[in-house]
Formats: structure tokens, sequence, C-alpha cells
């Protein structure tokens, strides 16, 4: 029987290809994934920084109306640009007047400032924030489970 | 004679490269996008003294006081502590006075941030420890200038 078959139909040593439709459903998912957990960076940090940890650190669930400060020793950020204590005030008022008045009202400064910074430096940038009556500061911070 | 066939059916598209296309995608978002969520100790910081306001009188017997000095040893009360045994003397200390308490904060201008970083968290985590067993306890906190 197998002869006979083979006479007329040649049996192929081929093997299947895997089949790869769903290849790109599966990679949209993924994308979808990343899409919806992260979101888009908007400032080109400048300032190398490490913030301390925490036991007791919070979500900050604000996410309009927040002005980040990336500080290390020798230079402060404020979003986007690079500036110093002098021209600090002046530079949180320019961003909040950017806002919308919802925002501005409720505008929180996220301090992203090395660990290594002393507590001169961080004391003037609080002074300033207070003089431009940005009241609202969250110390960033990683969450460490172990104190 | 057998005539072949003729096959009407329509040539289908060729989608091999779809993968590709949103591989592309994929790590272009993975490029631009951060996962990492702001988390923190948030504050509420008083508004900026004026001049002709003279800063309030506070109590001895309600002051705790916090020291951070320019070697990042911490201190309440004058004793050395560690950042878990400040939580524990906080926690004391606040019990007894939960409502008229005040804790003052005096650090150096060379403290380092993360030392302070640990006696804010220290002391988040007693008020934490205190408010969870469903007592109303106000944060009175006041920072003083650092020292020079």
């Amino acid at each position: 029987m197998r002869k006979m078959q083979s006479m007329f139909r040649r049996t192929s040593h081929e093997l299947p290809g895997l089949n790869m439709a769903s290849m790109p459903d599966l990679i949209f998912t993924v994308l979808f994934f990343f899409m919806i957990v992260t979101h888009m960076r908007h400032d080109d940090v400048r300032v190398r920084y490490e913030v301390p940890a925490g036991t007791e650190v919070q979500k900050l669930e604000q996410k309009t109306g927040v002005i980040n400060i990336y500080v290390n020793s020798e230079a402060i950020q404020v979003n986007g640009h690079v500036t110093d204590l002098a021209h600090l005030a002046s530079v949180v008022q320019a961003e909040r007047k950017a806002m919308s008045p919802e925002n501005a009202e409720r505008l929180t400064v996220s301090l992203k400032a090395d660990k290594h910074t002393p507590m001169g430096v961080i004391a003037d940038i609080k002074q300033a924030l207070q003089q431009s009556f940005a009241l609202r500061i969250n110390y960033s911070g990683t969450e460490s489970r172990h104190p | 004679m057998f005539r072949r066939r003729y096959r009407e059916q329509i040539p289908e598209l060729n989608t091999t490269s779809t993968a590709d296309i949103s591989f592309m995608l994929l790590i272009f978002f993975l490029v631009t996008s951060s996962m990492d969520t702001d988390k923190g100790l948030l504050r509420q910081m008083p508004p900026p003294q004026q001049e002709d306001v003279k800063p309030q009188d506070i109590n001895k017997d309600h002051l705790i006081s916090v020291t951070l000095d320019a070697g990042d040893a911490l201190a309440m009360d004058g004793t050395l502590l560690t950042p878990a045994q400040l939580t524990d003397e906080l926690v004391n200390a606040i019990a007894h006075d939960p409502k008229e308490h005040v804790i003052s904060i005096q650090t150096d201008r060379r403290t380092s941030y993360e030392a302070y970083y640990r006696m804010q968290n220290a002391i988040v985590a007693a008020y934490n420890r205190l408010r969870s067993t469903g007592r109303e306890v106000p944060m009175r906190i006041s920072e003083q200038k650092p020292q020079e």
C-alpha cells in the first residue's frame, strides 16, 4: 500500500513550519501592558541622584500639579531646567504660572534629593520654596522593608 | 489529460512583519517610559515667617528635642539613639502628651540628607504606630534652621 502511494504522491521530508500567526498578537499584548503600567518620562534628568530609603513612604497619588526638583550636592534641576539656588524661587514660580489654576492651587513639590546632599542645601531649597508659597513637599524615597 | 484546476483564491496578505513592527513599538515604549512611581514622605510646610509676627512660645514641658549633628549622630533630648529607638521613644513621649507635644528638629548644615530622611521616617513611623491604635494624634513638628 505504501509503495503504491509513493508512486503517485511524493512524501515530503520537510518539517512543517512553526505557525507564527499569533506572534504579533502576543507582542501587542505585551505592548499594551507596558503602555498601561508605565508613564512617559517627561524630564531629561541631568542631575545624578540616589534617593534615600524609608519604611513609611507613601505613593504620591497626585499626578498633575507636581514640580520635580532633582538635587545633589552640586546641582539643582527643576523639572527640565538646571538652575541654581538664587534662581530657584523664580523658576518654581514660572513653572507654577504654566499650570492650570486648579493644579497651581494644589501644587506639590517632589524633592528628589541625593542621599549625600548636605542639609544646608536642602534647607536653602526649602526656604526658597516657602518664599514662593510652594508648601506641600514630598521627600521622595524608595520603599524598604527593613529600617 | 487533466487540466490543472484554476485557483480562484486571493493570495493572503503577508503578515510576517507585523511582529517586527509591534516589537519596534514595544521597544520604543520601553525606552521612553518609566515604571517608577513616585513614593515619599508628604509634608506641609508653614508659610514664610512674617517680620512683625513674634514666634510663639512653647512650654518646655511639651517640647521633644530631636537633633542631628554634623556627623549624622541622632539624639533625642540629649541622648544618642538609633532611628528605631527614636521611634519607640517618640511613641512613649507622644502617648503621654498627644495634644500639646511639639517635636523640635535641629540639624546641622553638614548633616547628610540620608540621616535626615531616616529621622523623618522614624518620626512618621512613630505617628503611624500611634494612629494605628485608633487615636487621633496631630503631627506637631517644628523645624529649626540648620546650625552653621
